[in-house]
């Protein structure tokens, strides 16, 4: 039986690796939702026999977990390996050792850049008058421009790389694209408490005492925020929260 | 003594430990003992992405037991992690006098019976770990930092 070198199905995986965590649970996590993704590429390697299938899903059901936008690196990896008929132990610890660095990677990168710089940029676009319509949309357009842009590229690097991925991670460096996006995030933050400021309806309009406690807060938050103990930092937080809803209201 | 955490975790370099137990210790290097992935290039590249702040070693079990009071002289701050208590045990039998090992997560699986959530144990497993208390060595069970700490009477009678 010949192969060609890059398995088939990459479209099917695509679309079925939207719904990676549709069977997501506290057992396997992302497994069952893998095995469903990954479907495509194992019916055209086992279609003709159900019970090598029926291993295979069997296999590709186990625990899994890794960030849902970056699963499809695994997937493209794991279908060129199955693809390359590699032997059964190796695909599995392949399997293991992949999970680590993608959720990790993928919670810097979308959870802790991505997601509040698109946030960040939309609320600023608010603040300079364009409709709520509007920003919804943008933010829903360009965030999932790198949403699905991150999918496709890493099923494609997946299957090209097979088992090597780790080195084309490391050489594409996706830590370096998080702490390069970030400098545009802390800007847009930046120019966002400007705007809520200055902005009319904006805190400056309320009164000064309420921009000034904005602002000890923030001091507050930046100088002490990331190693306050947790139940402090709720707790003031809550009292803030109370402070202002009650300024507010009153 | 700078090796700042031994734990035995069947996923080696991920979150819970670079995330959950690295922001407590903060370590500068992570060690590897597995005699498989101590030759596993491809292996190697995708631990070692888990980690992107500090060094990642791997080692055989030999060599790892040859380092490993240089590892506890030297001032930097290393976590040692094992995928198995087999080579956990493979590793201290006879230096682990004064030591503590942390279990972390071993998961279900042909053999293995539920201890905690994130602890299943062989018979094996229970031998070793009777055999390291045995020398000296602490062993307690704790996923991450904030959770509680349990003993080792107590993971045994489970």
């Amino acid at each position: 039986m010949s192969h060609d070198t890059r398995p088939r199905g990459g479209f099917g995986m695509l679309m079925r690796s939207l719904l990676i965590q549709g069977a997501w649970n506290y057992r396997t996590m992302l497994g069952s939702g893998f095995a469903f993704a990954l479907l495509p590429a194992l019916k055209r390697l086992y279609g003709n026999d159900p019970n090598a299938l029926a291993r295979a899903i069997e296999r590709h059901s186990e625990h899994f977990n890794a960030h849902p936008y970056l699963a499809p690196i695994a997937l493209g990896a794991i279908a060129r390996l199955e693809s390359d008929q590699v032997d059964v132990e190796t695909i599995r610890r392949f399997r293991t050792a992949v999970r680590g660095p993608l959720g990790g990677l993928g919670d810097t990168l979308v959870w802790a850049t991505w997601l509040p710089l698109v946030a960040v940029c939309s609320l600023v676009l608010y603040w300079f008058g364009v409709p709520g319509w509007g920003v919804v949309l943008a933010f829903v357009l360009v965030y999932n421009v790198g949403h699905l842009g991150l999918r496709v590229w890493g099923l494609w690097l997946g299957l090209d790389a097979g088992r090597d991925v780790g080195a084309r991670l490391t050489a594409v460096d996706l830590g370096s694209w998080a702490r390069r996006l970030q400098g545009p995030l802390v800007i847009g933050l930046g120019v966002l408490c400007g705007a809520v400021l200055s902005a009319p309806g904006g805190l400056s309009s309320i009164g000064p005492a309420w921009s000034a406690l904005a602002a000890v807060a923030f001091v507050l938050g930046l100088v002490g925020g990331h190693r306050a103990w947790r139940p402090a930092a709720m707790a003031t937080v809550g009292a803030i929260a109370f402070i202002g809803l009650w300024g507010i209201l009153s | 003594m700078s090796v700042v955490l031994y734990r035995v975790d069947e996923r080696l370099i991920h979150g819970q430990v670079v995330i959950g137990w690295g922001h407590e210790l903060r370590p500068d290097r992570y060690v590897v003992v597995d005699d498989e992935i101590a030759g596993s290039a491809w292996e190697q590249e995708l631990y070692a992405l888990g980690a992107p702040e500090a060094d990642a070693v791997f080692a055989t079990v030999k060599d790892a037991r040859a380092h490993l009071d240089e590892w506890s002289r030297d001032h930097v701050r290393t976590v040692v992690l094992t995928r198995t208590i087999g080579s956990m045990r493979a590793l201290l039998d006879g230096l682990g006098q004064g030591r503590a090992i942390n279990l972390g997560g071993l998961h279900a699986g042909p053999e293995r019976t539920r201890v905690l959530d994130y602890l299943h144990l062989t018979a094996d497993d229970r031998e070793d770990l009777g055999a390291l208390a045995a020398q000296g060595v602490e062993v307690f069970a704790r996923d991450l930092p904030e959770a509680p700490s349990v003993d080792l009477d107590t993971v045994l009678s489970a």
